[in-house]
C-alpha cells in the first residue's frame, strides 16, 4: 500500500482532469483546459533538456512550429490521412533536431541557450520568408480537425497524450539514461571523466525534447486549425522555460502545473493586458530569485517538515 | 562590381560598428561576471527610444538628447546590476541567464507601454551625401562609423590604460586574488555594468538614426552581439572588434548581392559554422 501512496495526487489528478469537460460549463475554459494540456507535452519535452540536463534550450516554440507546419502541409500536399500527418510530426522535428542540436551542444550554459535561439530565429525567418509553402505572415487556415472539430473528443485525445508523455518522461528520468542527465547537469567533466560520452545522452535529451515540442505543435495546429510564423516565435520559447521554472524544474509534476499556469495565468492577468509583458517578466524574475526550485519544489519541501514534525510528536 | 563591392562594405562598416559597440558590452559584462546579459540589446534600445522622445516630444537638439540617454542607460544599467543580477550571484549561472530573459521581457515591455508599437526614426537632420569616385557615403553613416571607432578607442584606454580598468582586468582574471589585492568587488560590477550600457546606449541611438527602432530589433541585436562574441572568441576584446565589424560588412555584401531577406540568417549560419569548425572562434585561445 505504501509504495502506491505517492501515486495517489497523480490519479486524483486524472480523475478530476477526466471529470473535467462535464464540470466546466464555459465552453471557452474547455479551450483553454486543451491548449494546457497541449502545454502539458511541450513543457515535459523542455523539462528533459533544462530541468534535468540543465541545458537551456530556447527553440522548444520553434520545434513547435515544425512539427506544426510539418503535419500541415504533408497533409495539404500528399494528402495524407490526418493521424498519419500528426505521428511525422515528431519525427520530422527530431531530424531536425539531431542536425541543430549537434552543433550547438558543443557549447555550454549561456551559449547553448543563445545558439539555440538563433535556431528559433531562423526558424521564424524561414517561415516568414519561404511563403510559397507556408503562405508566410498570413499563415495557413483550414487545417483539417479530427473528428469534425469536437472540443469533448479532442480534449480527451490531448489528456491521454499528455498523461501518457509525462508517464514517459517519469520512465526516462528513473532510467540509467536520466541519471547520467542528472549527473551531467550536476558535473558535466565528472560524467566525461568516467568515460561516458556525455554528448550522446545531451543529445539523447535534447532530441526527444524536440519530438515533445514536434507532436505539441501538430496537436496545436489540429486543433487550432489556424498557424503563422508568429505563434512560434522566441516569446513562446520563453513561456516553455517559464513553465518548466514556476512549476519546479527537475520535478515531474512541475512542467504539468507550470504549463497550465501559463495558459491560464494570462487569462487572470488580462485586466492589465498591456502590462502582461512586463509582469510576466517581473514574474520570471521574482520566481528565479525567490523561488528557484518551484511550486512542486516548495510543496515538497513544506510536505517534509510536516512530516518530521509529526514524526517526532509520534516518537 | 568592384564599386558595388566597395559601397557595400562601407555601408557594411557603419552597421558593423553597431555590432561592435554591442559586443563589446556584452563581452565586459561576461568576461567580468560570467552573466550573459541578454537584456543588453532592450536596454540599449530604451537608450534610443528616449533620445528619439527627447528629440521629437520634448524638441532637444539632439547633440543634447544623447548625453540625457546615455546617463540614463547608465543609471539603468547600474539598477539592473543591483536588483536583478546581484541576488543570483552565487547561484547557479542558469538562473542568471532565466533572471536575464525576464529582464528582456520586463524592458520590452516598458518600451511597448512608453513608446508604442510603430517604428521610429530619430531625426538628425543629417542628410548630406559625399561622393568619392563611385561611392556615396552619406554624411550620418560617416559620423557613426567615426563615433564608433572613438567610442571603441576610449574604453579600450579607459580599461587598459586607468586603475579602475587595472580593477576590472584583474577580477576577471581571478577575482579571489582581486579580493586579496584590495579591489572593491562590490563596485566593479556596478562600474562594469555601466560602462557596457553607455556604450549599448550610444549603439541604440546609432540604429535609431540610421535606420529605425521598433519592438524585437533590441533581441535580434543581442543575439547577433551573442554571434559576433562565437565569431571573435569568448571574452577577447581585439576578437569583439573584429568579430562585429566582418560580421556587418558579411551582412551588407549579402544583401547587396545574395538576398536582404535572409540577411539576417548569415549571422546565425556563420555562428554555427564557426561552432562547428573553430569552437573557441576566430581569435580566441584553444581551450
Amino acid at each position: 500500500m505504501k509504495r502506491f501512496l505517492p501515486l495517489l495526487p497523480w490519479l486524483l489528478a486524472l480523475a478530476v482532469l477526466a471529470l473535467l469537460p462535464q464540470l466546466l460549463t464555459v465552453k471557452y475554459y474547455l479551450h483553454l483546459s486543451i491548449l494546457a494540456l497541449i502545454w502539458v507535452v511541450v513543457a515535459q519535452g523542455q523539462n528533459l533538456i533544462q530541468g534535468f540536463t540543465g541545458y537551456v534550450s530556447i527553440v522548444q516554440a520553434g520545434f513547435m512550429g515544425i512539427g506544426a507546419y510539418g503535419s500541415t502541409l504533408i497533409g495539404l500536399h500528399f494528402q495524407w490521412p490526418l493521424w498519419a500527418t500528426i505521428a511525422m510530426a515528431p519525427l520530422i522535428t527530431a531530424l531536425f533536431a539531431l542536425a541543430t542540436g549537434y552543433p550547438s551542444l558543443r557549447v555550454k550554459g549561456h551559449y547553448f541557450a543563445i545558439v539555440t535561439l538563433a535556431f528559433n530565429l531562423i526558424i521564424v525567418i524561414v517561415l516568414v520568408n519561404y511563403s510559397e509553402l507556408t503562405k508566410g505572415e498570413a499563415g495557413i487556415s483550414n487545417i483539417p480537425k479530427p473528428w469534425g472539430g469536437s472540443r469533448e473528443a479532442f480534449y480527451y485525445l490531448a489528456l491521454v497524450l499528455a498523461a501518457s508523455l509525462t508517464l514517459l518522461a517519469a520512465l526516462i528520468s528513473r532510467s540509467r539514461v536520466g541519471e547520467i542527465l542528472l549527473a551531467i547537469r550536476q558535473n558535466e567533466d565528472l560524467v566525461a571523466a568516467v568515460g561516458i560520452a556525455a554528448w550522446k545522452y545531451k543529445l539523447f535529451a535534447f532530441v526527444v525534447s524536440a519530438m515533445y515540442a514536434g507532436l505539441g505543435g501538430a496537436l496545436y495546429a489540429h486543433f487550432q486549425g489556424f498557424i503563422n510564423p508568429e505563434i512560434f516565435g522566441v516569446a513562446q520559447s520563453l513561456d516553455a522555460i517559464l513553465a518548466v521554472i514556476l512549476g519546479g524544474s527537475g520535478t515531474i509534476a512541475g512542467p504539468a502545473i507550470g504549463a497550465f499556469l501559463v495558459v491560464f495565468l494570462p487569462e487572470l492577468l488580462r485586466f492589465a493586458d498591456s502590462f502582461r509583458l512586463i509582469l510576466y517578466g517581473l514574474i520570471l524574475v521574482l520566481a528565479t530569485i525567490f523561488m528557484p526550485i518551484g511550486i512542486v519544489g516548495i510543496a515538497k519541501a513544506a510536505f517534509a517538515r510536516i512530516m518530521r514534525r509529526e514524526a517526532r510528536h509520534g516518537g | 562590381m568592384l564599386i558595388e563591392i566597395l559601397q557595400q562594405t562601407i555601408n557594411g562598416l557603419a552597421i558593423g560598428g553597431v555590432y561592435v559597440l554591442i559586443a563589446l558590452g556584452l563581452t565586459t559584462v561576461f568576461g567580468i561576471l560570467g552573466i550573459a546579459h541578454f537584456a543588453h540589446g532592450s536596454i540599449s534600445m530604451s537608450g534610443g527610444y528616449l533620445t528619439y522622445f527627447l528629440v521629437t516630444a520634448q524638441g532637444m537638439p539632439v547633440l543634447a538628447a544623447i548625453p540625457v540617454a546615455l546617463a540614463s542607460g547608465i543609471l539603468l544599467g547600474l539598477l539592473v546590476e543591483m536588483l536583478a543580477y546581484r541576488p543570483v550571484r552565487n547561484a547557479n549561472h542558469i538562473n542568471a541567464f532565466i533572471v536575464a530573459l525576464g529582464l528582456t521581457m520586463m524592458v520590452e515591455g516598458l518600451n511597448l507601454q512608453l513608446f508604442g508599437h510603430e517604428q521610429v526614426v530619430i531625426p538628425t537632420g543629417l542628410s548630406r551625401v559625399f561622393r568619392l569616385g563611385g561611392i556615396t557615403v552619406p554624411e550620418l553613416r560617416l559620423y557613426v562609423i567615426v563615433a564608433a571607432i572613438v567610442l571603441v578607442i576610449a574604453m579600450m584606454i579607459f580599461v587598459e590604460r586607468t586603475k579602475t580598468g587595472q580593477a576590472i582586468r584583474a577580477v576577471a582574471e581571478n577575482r579571489d586574488a582581486a579580493i586579496l589585492m584590495g579591489v572593491n568587488v562590490r563596485t566593479i560590477p556596478l562600474i562594469v555594468f555601466g560602462m557596457s550600457t553607455a556604450l549599448g546606449v550610444a549603439a541604440g541611438i546609432m540604429v535609431g538614426a540610421l535606420f529605425a527602432i521598433a519592438p524585437g530589433i533590441g533581441e535580434g541585436l543581442v543575439v547577433k552581439g551573442f554571434a559576433v562574441l562565437i565569431l571573435g572568441g569568448l571574452g577577447s576584446f581585439p576578437g569583439a572588434i573584429l568579430g562585429g565589424t566582418v560580421l556587418g560588412i558579411t551582412e551588407s555584401i549579402a544583401a547587396g548581392f545574395i538576398s536582404s531577406a535572409y540577411k539576417d540568417v548569415i549571422a546565425f549560419v556563420v555562428m554555427i559554422l564557426v561552432l562547428l569548425i573553430r569552437p573557441q572562434g576566430l581569435l580566441g585561445r584553444a581551450p
